[in-house]
């Protein structure tokens, strides 16, 4: 079968009631958790990841895949009308959306994120879906020797490109790993830290973990904030962008697009980095950048296309390497393994149907948000209106139910709240939850390949070097663990504030 | 415009006085804390891993994985509290804002009771504590919203998709 008959069978999965229902709940959640503030992407997906289970893995896979994005396009609708993000990605578009609004053109500025986020998520797309293939073909000849050095090249990059304290970020990735020895060796068939619980033989549940580790600890910060802020009445009477608009927003657009395919595929917060660095370029190139931060469409158009152009090649390192590079896919990395499906080099021979039915889902979920989040923003932004402190109930309930429901075991309940009670602690002192969750998921692999590379090499540290590839992933990963460690000892920090 | 808190509702907060002012922090008492915490979670994982099989550099055991990253914990730990302790003072960090010790004690209680109590009780008294003591709904009102949230749980996780929940001791006979 050739790629477009793949695509075919993917667009028959993602057109099917069920395809189309789920890709739709998806894509609703998603954009209700993309509005509002303190449910972002991950808490949406980790909350939504238990109803999955009794789903087809494909069909599982597509709506939480449409959580992920639809919070994209969400978080746009209460940055420009409100200036509240809905989720970091979306902070940029505060800035000019905010005071496009003001000036009575919501409408221009809602219609615009929403073109270009349609722009940049079907351009990630067509990235995906032409890269993922020969990619797995070149990577399926690895040993656990490269996947060694190519995950601790993920981590790496993680700790580098993280917005908090490279120590702190380091110590996080170690707590990751850590946690990630609960339960049985699977090399040695023996039972680590579990202290006589049946329950922790399996390891600590990752759902339990993530919801804890963001979902909680989001709302237990969010409780405590209590700021006023001035909310617009949005005007969406003109929802049709004029022609300079269209005009003046196109070619950022364009640049947007390959800004976020290209940030995609770095591990870490490349959705949130690839919007700051499209702001940034547009007002560069602008020939009015005296414009920006006062309502220029393209500071809108920018940022917007770039947080949705990610989505799809974020998606990259985990089906073709099986490694997430950003906690959302990290998430589909666990409903994937749940389900029986590794992603990887095998993924598109073993079960191909997965991956062009998420191909072909996100397609028809880019429509089905560009016709969602127009005529009914109005609908979205009500929901502001829902005292957060009424929400909190709803949601720690059905986190509550969705926790339990993966193992049936009380423990995880138990890994759920001390898990948030951490993070919201950690998160108070600086400390980021993503490279912990990231390194928790990688963490078995890591051990695992390391000890079967050497034990396939009967011990010899040279099977970490037996080849031109795992040479040059080396070097790289010597090369930024020295320049971490130079900036460090030369005592060069981001800022003092996130060294503290 | 209407003046509206974070989440888009009245900032009803501003007149509850003190007792919803979250408690402050010395920053760098607190982060000192948090690294001595995270510095004893790794001497701890180190000294539960040396009684596993650690085997060598070469054929690394079970134990050999955990204690390295136990070491590495101890390490960063100790870097970052001392890094604390030689900056100044920073700005306060406020914990114990009572709604978050609220949440965070009716939390710890769910575990404990989740399946002696059976989960629609126990997370209906969640709700209902939550709606009482943090959303500030009266409480006959939040009783009826608990229930009616209960019932419609059960026709969604119990009915719809199945998920067999917990009814407790209570429930046992009833279920």
């Amino acid at each position: 079968m050739t790629g477009f008959d793949h695509l075919l069978g993917g667009f028959a999965v993602a057109l099917s009631w069920k395809g189309l229902l789920y890709c739709f709940i998806g894509c609703l959640w998603g954009t209700v958790v993309g509005v509002l503030p303190g449910l972002g992407p991950l808490a949406g997906m980790t909350l939504l990841l238990p109803l999955t289970f009794g789903l087809d893995p494909t069909i599982g896979i597509i709506m939480l895949t449409g959580i992920f994005y639809g919070a994209m396009y969400g978080g746009s609708t209460t940055s420009i009308l409100v200036r509240i993000p809905g989720e970091a990605a979306s902070v940029v578009t505060c800035i000019d959306g905010y005071e496009m609004a003001r000036q009575g053109r919501a409408g221009p500025a809602l219609m615009i994120a929403a073109l270009g986020s349609f722009v940049g998520g079907t351009f990630s797309i067509l990235g995906l879906m032409f890269i993922v293939p020969p990619l797995a073909k070149v990577m399926i000849a690895i040993g656990p020797s490269v996947e060694v050095v190519l995950i601790l090249l993920a981590l790496g990059v993680i700790s580098v490109v993280s917005a908090g304290s490279r120590i702190k970020t380091a110590t996080m990735v170690a707590l990751g790993l850590a946690l990630g020895t609960v339960g049985l060796d699977k090399l040695a068939g023996v039972a680590r830290f579990t202290f006589g619980h049946a329950g922790l033989t399996g390891g600590l549940s990752f759902a339990a973990l993530a919801i804890g580790l963001f979902g909680l600890s989001e709302i237990l910060l969010n409780l405590e904030r209590s700021e006023k802020i001035k909310a617009i009445a949005p005007k969406l009477k003109d929802l049709v962008p004029r022609w300079k608009d269209l005009r003046d927003s196109a070619p950022a657009v364009g640049r947007a697009s390959v800004i976020g395919f290209v940030f995609g595929v770095i591990p870490g917060v490349s959705h949130v980095v690839s919007t700051f660095v499209s702001y940034a370029l547009e007002k560069r190139l602008s020939r009015h950048p005296e414009e920006f931060g006062k309502g220029a469409i393209a500071g809108v158009a920018g940022p917007e296309t770039a947080n949705n152009a990610v989505t799809g090649t974020a998606m990259i390192p985990l089906l073709a390497l099986g490694i997430p590079s950003i906690p959302a896919t990290a998430i589909l990395l666990s409903a994937l393994t749940i389900h029986g499906v590794q992603p990887g080099p095998l993924l598109l021979t073993e079960h191909p149907e997965v991956f062009w039915g998420l191909v072909a889902s996100m397609y028809i979920g880019n429509v089905i948000l560009l016709i969602l989040n127009l005529p009914l923003v109005g609908i979205f932004v009500n929901l502001l209106r829902i005292p957060y402190t009424q929400l909190v109930p709803i949601i720690l309930i059905v986190s509550i139910i969705g926790v339990y429901s993966v193992n049936f075991s009380s423990i995880d309940i138990w890994i759920m709240v001390l898990s948030g009670v951490a993070g919201y602690v950690l998160r108070k002192f600086g400390y980021e939850m993503a490279p912990l969750l990231l390194a928790f998921v990688l963490g078995d692999r890591l051990e695992d390949n390391f000890r079967l590379a050497l034990t396939m090499s009967g011990g010899s540290y040279a099977t970490f070097a037996d080849n031109t590839a795992i040479i040059v992933l080396v070097c790289a990963l010597g090369l930024l663990m020295a320049v971490q460690i130079a900036a460090w000892v030369l005592g060069y920090r981001k800022s003092p504030a996130d060294e503290a | 415009m209407s003046e509206r808190s974070v989440h888009g509702q009245p900032d009803r907060r501003a007149d509850a006085g003190t007792r919803q002012l979250p408690r402050a922090f010395s920053d760098r008492r607190g982060a000192m804390i948090v690294a001595g915490v995270l510095a004893s979670v790794g001497a701890f994982l180190a000294w539960q891993a040396s009684m596993l099989d650690l085997g060598d550099v070469h054929l690394p055991g079970p134990g050999f994985f955990p204690l390295l990253l136990g070491v590495v914990l101890v390490i960063s730990g100790a870097l970052i509290g001392i890094n604390r302790w030689r900056l100044p003072e920073g700005d306060a960090v406020e914990l114990g804002h009572r709604d978050v010790l609220i949440a965070i004690a009716a939390l710890l209680a769910v575990p404990i009771v989740f399946e002696p109590l059976g989960a629609y009780v126990t997370l209906g008294l969640l709700g209902t504590v939550m709606l009482v003591l943090i959303a500030r709904i009266r409480f006959p009102l939040a009783i009826v919203a608990a229930a009616a949230g209960m019932a419609v749980c059960w026709v969604f996780f119990q009915q719809l998709l199945g998920l067999r929940l917990p009814t407790g001791y209570l429930g046992a006979g009833l279920w």
